[in-house]
């Protein structure tokens, strides 16, 4: 016998929350976009995406955020710190990829400094995955060894009935469990078998890729640039990737005051790493295209034990070439060795 | 009590039409409302629509572009070259919502002092009569808050 | 033989006597109904081309990657007619030299793809087809419902979609027109157009890149197809098209002779809104 939550109750379920003072996120369809989105009811929430186009992360580091206002006055600069919000939250209706990839970015936003804006958002935030049902051509999670069903990020996980009635429910951390207690009378018992997983197929061998991006001379091999030959420079693989989180500090304002914000920045962008001097250390697409995979695939796992990647396959879907994760992995997988 | 609302007007002139028949203005004693803001340019093709722009977001209600009449641009050319930056520009704002009240272009002549000061007058009053451009500004404070998330 | 077999071996004919040092054409994408852009350096690799109703990308882009033609070397592209449209555009703005680019047209209508004649760009006389060419009625449709709206509404629902706007400038790398070397939101000193993606910024962005392409258009739909958060951008380029056909009777990209719209003038342009 296990826990469900029907369908029926979220009504219900979404009051609860926020009479317990948590404001209530999950997917959304606004403006011929899918993103996540504050609701206040079931039938706001969009269930038969099989991912949003927009990442959980836009709203733990969201695209642009102020971090310091000031003024320039004549003796003195004032300046005043925005500080990072603590509303309470529920993430509703999360893909396990889209959780994995905060669980992943978790070490980075708190390895040396903690970031503030960063964990008072993740410390406040109830993550409530919901197991895929379907996948789509684009999905990848097994081969980076995640799956549909993973509980990674996760606080609570909801696995789909197989008559579409509502969710078998396991809180699989101690805020999973702390938020399942402010809604015990809309839980009830059953034994109702759960929907199938869909089967993802493993795309690239990620043990034979990684080995090939560890050894030094294929850094500067051919392949990074018969690959990224397409590559027109857009940022919209980072931008839309849940584990990306490149980002640059900008000052906004005149000579007088102004605030500086911090923007999210993506390593295909010409001017990424551009230098004062004019010199670029990586001038041509394929060095960045380069700098994104070995990024995510061999210096973020030797800084942190766990790739930069979540397989949501959203590099792929959205590029306007046709580019993406899979592709060159698959092609580094493939090498002749 | 708030203030009443006064109109801010950003022109943008050329120095050698416009700018000259604003100072015929002054020295010919004509009064007019002192609510523009004059911004002097070397030509009217000088005028970027970037400048436009930022003017809507640092607070003007509405902006002027003015500059010598056809045929009579120092550098030959340049106001027939604005000219068609504007018929492009203006289509532009108004497609994406600005109000094409708030943007207006002028030909004024070093002669036309009369002519500036009761354009001045009645741009100012049908600002006035529009209230203030809070479009641009409403976004200008959401970039100064923090989200509350 | 169908025109993929041809265009296969025209391209595998051109590389292997010389004539041009690479092919960009279409290759299989990652699904079954995606195309990706196939660079073909030797006669093998132009064995790959692909190409059907699904090649609808505008690979004119890639003809203005820095560096590709300054060895004065030709470089044969696959190009519907908005594509040959872009390279007059290109022409005309002194992008690219008339001679360096081998055109291996073709057109789709529905599921038909037919092959163009000619290989130079002088071959190809858009002018009336693309005068007479009507956008698709979406696209009608939803500019006119813009224009029927006023000014607060149609603020409105540009603020809607701008503020989706993540600046990944995907809208702007691929398109052909967008050659520039340093952007102007890439320049900072001075800095018209702030970096952050809040609406306010969105806005600028999206203002100035539409301005910027008003009168150069070649209506490809790259833009829109390539924005990740579905900015409707047809709708823009859609208008400042029409502005300029309406107002100084110009077409962007029917010759390669023509002069830049808002980079020439005539005495009797109108201006009835001018005090």
């Amino acid at each position: 016998m296990t826990r469900i939550l029907l369908r029926n109750k979220l009504d219900d379920c979404i009051a609860a929350w926020q009479k317990a003072g948590f404001s209530v996120f999950a997917p959304v369809r606004q403006h011929e976009m899918s993103s996540f989105g504050e609701v206040q009811k079931a039938s706001d929430m969009a269930f038969d995406l099989v991912l949003p186009e927009r990442t959980i992360k836009d709203h733990f580091f969201p695209q642009t955020e102020p971090l310091i206002k000031y003024k320039i006055g004549k003796q003195q600069i004032d300046s005043e710190t925005m500080t990072p919000p603590d509303r309470k939250r529920v993430f509703f209706g999360v893909r396990p990829c889209d959780a994995s990839g905060l669980a992943i970015d978790d070490p980075l936003f708190g390895w040396d400094y903690k970031d503030d804006y960063w964990f008072r958002r993740r410390d406040n935030s109830v993550i409530v995955t919901i197991v895929c049902t379907e996948a789509d051509d684009f999905c990848m999670c097994t081969s980076v060894k995640l799956s549909p069903e993973s509980d990674k990020g996760a606080d609570v996980m909801l696995r789909p009935l197989a008559n579409g009635a509502g969710w078998q429910v396991e809180a699989v951390s101690e805020r999973g469990t702390a938020l399942l207690e402010t809604i015990p009378s809309l839980l009830q018992e059953n034994s109702e078998p759960t929907a199938p997983v869909p089967q993802v197929a493993e795309k690239f061998d990620l043990e034979k890729v990684m080995e090939w991006l560890a050894s030094k001379e294929n850094f500067e091999s051919q392949f990074w640039k018969d690959i990224s030959l397409r590559c027109v420079g857009c940022g919209s693989c980072t931008f839309l990737c849940p584990t990306c989180h490149c980002f640059d500090i900008q000052d906004e304002g005149d000579t007088y005051a102004g605030i500086r914000r911090k923007n999210w920045d993506s390593c295909s962008f010409s001017l990424f790493t551009m230098h004062t001097s004019g010199h670029n250390p990586r001038n041509t697409q394929s060095t960045r295209w380069r700098q994104r995979i070995m990024h995510k695939f061999n210096y973020y796992r030797g800084k942190f034990g766990v790739n930069s990647c979540s397989g949501c396959g959203r590099c792929t879907r959205q590029c306007p070439v046709d580019m993406g994760i899979t592709e060159t992995l698959q092609a580094i997988s493939n090498l002749p060795r | 009590m708030s203030e009443p609302f006064e109109p801010k007007i950003v022109a943008f002139v050329c120095t050698y039409c416009t700018y000259a028949g604003a100072d015929l203005a002054g020295t010919s004693r004509l009064k007019y409302a002192p609510n523009v803001r004059i911004v002097r340019l070397p030509c009217t093709g000088r005028i970027s629509p970037m400048f436009i722009l930022k003017a809507l977001q640092k607070g003007a209600d509405t902006v002027l572009v003015s500059g010598c009449h056809p045929g009579d641009c120092h550098f030959t050319a340049g106001n027939y070259h604005a000219r068609r930056r504007w018929t492009v520009f203006r289509a532009l704002l108004a497609f994406t919502g600005i109000p094409e009240e708030r943007i207006r272009f002028s030909w004024v002549s070093a002669a036309e002092g009369a002519k500036f000061a009761e354009m001045i007058n009645e741009i100012t009053e049908q600002t006035r009569k529009l209230g203030p451009f809070t479009q641009y500004q409403e976004l200008q404070k959401v970039i100064e808050t923090q989200s509350t998330y | 033989m169908g025109i993929q077999e041809q265009y296969r071996s025209e391209a595998a004919a051109l590389l292997s006597s010389g004539e041009v040092k690479l092919v960009i054409g279409f290759g299989e994408g990652s699904t079954a109904d995606r195309r990706r852009p196939l660079f073909a350096r030797t006669p093998e690799e132009a064995q790959k081309f692909v190409l059907d109703a699904a090649c609808i990308a505008n690979l004119s882009t890639y003809l203005v990657t820095e560096g590709l033609l300054s060895d004065g070397k030709k470089v044969a592209v696959f190009l519907k007619p908005d594509g040959i449209r872009s390279v007059n555009i290109l022409i005309s703005e002194a992008q690219l030299k008339p001679d360096q680019v081998v055109i291996l047209g073709y057109a789709i209508d529905k599921a038909e793809i037919t092959a163009l004649e000619g290989r130079n760009i002088s071959d190809f006389s858009l002018g009336e087809e693309i005068r007479s060419h009507t956008p698709p009625p979406h696209i009608l449709q939803e500019a006119e419902r813009i224009e029927e709206m006023n000014p607060a509404e149609r603020f409105e629902f540009w603020k809607a979609h701008f503020s989706k706007c993540i600046k990944c400038y995907a809208c702007r790398q691929v398109c052909p027109m967008c050659y520039c070397r340093r952007c102007i939101v890439d320049v900072n000193q001075p800095q018209w157009v702030s970096t952050s993606s809040h609406t306010l910024g969105n806005f600028e962005w999206n203002i100035v890149r539409a301005f910027h392409l008003a009168g150069r258009c070649a209506a490809c739909g790259a833009c829109d197809r390539a924005c990740p958060v579905n900015i409707p951008l047809r709708l823009v380029n859609y208008r400042m098209g029409k502005e300029v056909i309406d107002a100084f009777d110009y077409c962007a990209g029917e010759n390669s002779s023509q002069k830049p719209v808002l980079a020439s003038f005539k005495q009797d342009d109108p201006e009835t809104f001018i005090l």
